[in-house]
C-alpha cells in the first residue's frame, strides 16, 4: 500500500521530445582590410527549434567551438568570433569558446510550433592575423531541461 | 519495515529516473575566414627639407620637419619577414650639382626600426619584422654640412617599399 502511493507521487515519465537543426553547414568570413571593416559579418544563420513534452521545465541552445580558427600552424583567438541573435529573448549575444558551452537561448516550458532564431557571427578583424584560410567547428546543443 | 522502505526509495528512484535525463539535440557549423596577404605604408609628411647652416657650426643639418613618423601594418605568413626599405632615386642634385646622397642618415626608434644610410643603388633597410602586425617607429634625418657644397637648392626623392610576402 506504501509502496502504491509511491509510484503514484512520480508523474509518467515522459522524455522530451526536441526537433532542431541549423539551416546553413557553413559559414565564411571574407578577407578584409582590417582599417575600414574591423568587425567582419558571416551570413546569416537559421536556427529551428522545437521543444515538447516540456511543461515545467526548461530548455537551452547552447554552442561551443572544437577550436580556435586555425591554418597550419597559425590561429586566430576564438573569442575574437561573437555573435548576435533574434528575437532577443529567448536569444541573446554572446562570445565563442572553445572550453565552455555559451548560452544563445534558452526559455522554459513548451515551444509547441517550430521556431526560428537568426544568428549573425562576427569576427574582429586584426593586423596581427596571419595570412591562411582558418576553419573550426561550431556545435550547437539543444537540451531540456 | 527497513526493508520495505528501503524498496519504495528504489521503486521512486527508478521511476522518476527517466525524468532526470537530458534530452539533447545537436547541429554543427563549418566556420572557416580568409585572410589574405596586404601591407600598409603611411608616412607622416611628403616632403623634407634641410635650411641652410654653417658648416662650421652645423656640421650635421636634421630635417627642419623634424622626425618621420612611419606607420606600417602588413599581413603575412607566419613566421615570414615583413620589410621596409628605402632608396634615393638619385643623389642631392640642383642643376649640375650634386651632394652624395650618401651623406644623409637616420637614427630611428620604435621596434624593429633602425639606423641607416641612404643609398641610391641598393635599398637600405628602415625596419623588420616577423609575421602579421602593426608597427610604428621615427626616422630622424641629417644631412652632413660641408662648405665643398656649390650654392643651390637640391633636391632627389626617396622611395619607401614596405613587403609582406
Amino acid at each position: 500500500m506504501v509502496a502504491g502511493i509511491a509510484l503514484m507521487l512520480v508523474p509518467a515519465a515522459h522524455a522530451q521530445t526536441l526537433t532542431f537543426t541549423v539551416t546553413q553547414t557553413s559559414i565564411s568570413f571574407a578577407d578584409a582590410d582590417p582599417d575600414t571593416t574591423p568587425s567582419i559579418s558571416a551570413a546569416n544563420v537559421t536556427v529551428n527549434y522545437r521543444v515538447q513534452n516540456n511543461a515545467s521545465g526548461s530548455w537551452r541552445i547552447t554552442i561551443i567551438s572544437s577550436t580556435n580558427l586555425t591554418s597550419g600552424g597559425a590561429s586566430i583567438p576564438i573569442t575574437d568570433v561573437t555573435w548576435t541573435a533574434t528575437p532577443a529573448p529567448p536569444f541573446q549575444a554572446g562570445t565563442m569558446s572553445t572550453t565552455v558551452q555559451q548560452t544563445m537561448a534558452s526559455g522554459t516550458g513548451n515551444v509547441s510550433t517550430s521556431q526560428t532564431g537568426t544568428v549573425v557571427f562576427k569576427l574582429a578583424n586584426g593586423w596581427n592575423h596571419n595570412v591562411g584560410t582558418y576553419s573550426a567547428t561550431f556545435t550547437f546543443t539543444l537540451s531540456a531541461p | 519495515m527497513r526493508r520495505l522502505l528501503a524498496l519504495i526509495v528504489s521503486i521512486v528512484l527508478v521511476a522518476a529516473a527517466p525524468l532526470l535525463r537530458a534530452a539533447t539535440k545537436t547541429d554543427t557549423l563549418t566556420v572557416s575566414a580568409t585572410v589574405a596577404a596586404r601591407a600598409k605604408l603611411t608616412l607622416s609628411s611628403a616632403s623634407m627639407a634641410f635650411p641652410d647652416s654653417d658648416p662650421d657650426t652645423v656640421p650635421s643639418i636634421p630635417a627642419s620637419g623634424g622626425a618621420l613618423t612611419i606607420t606600417t601594418k602588413a599581413r603575412t605568413t607566419i613566421g615570414s619577414t615583413v620589410t621596409l626599405v628605402v632608396r634615393a632615386s638619385t643623389d642631392l642634385q640642383s642643376g649640375l650639382d650634386t651632394i652624395p646622397v650618401n651623406l644623409l642618415t637616420w637614427t630611428a626608434s620604435g621596434s624593429g626600426f633602425v639606423a641607416g644610410t641612404m643609398n641610391k643603388t641598393t635599398a637600405q633597410s628602415v625596419g623588420s619584422w616577423v609575421s602579421s602586425g602593426q608597427w610604428s617607429g621615427t626616422q630622424s634625418y641629417a644631412l652632413a654640412n660641408a662648405w665643398t657644397y656649390s650654392t643651390g637648392t637640391y633636391t632627389t626623392t626617396l622611395t619607401y617599399t614596405l613587403t609582406a610576402p
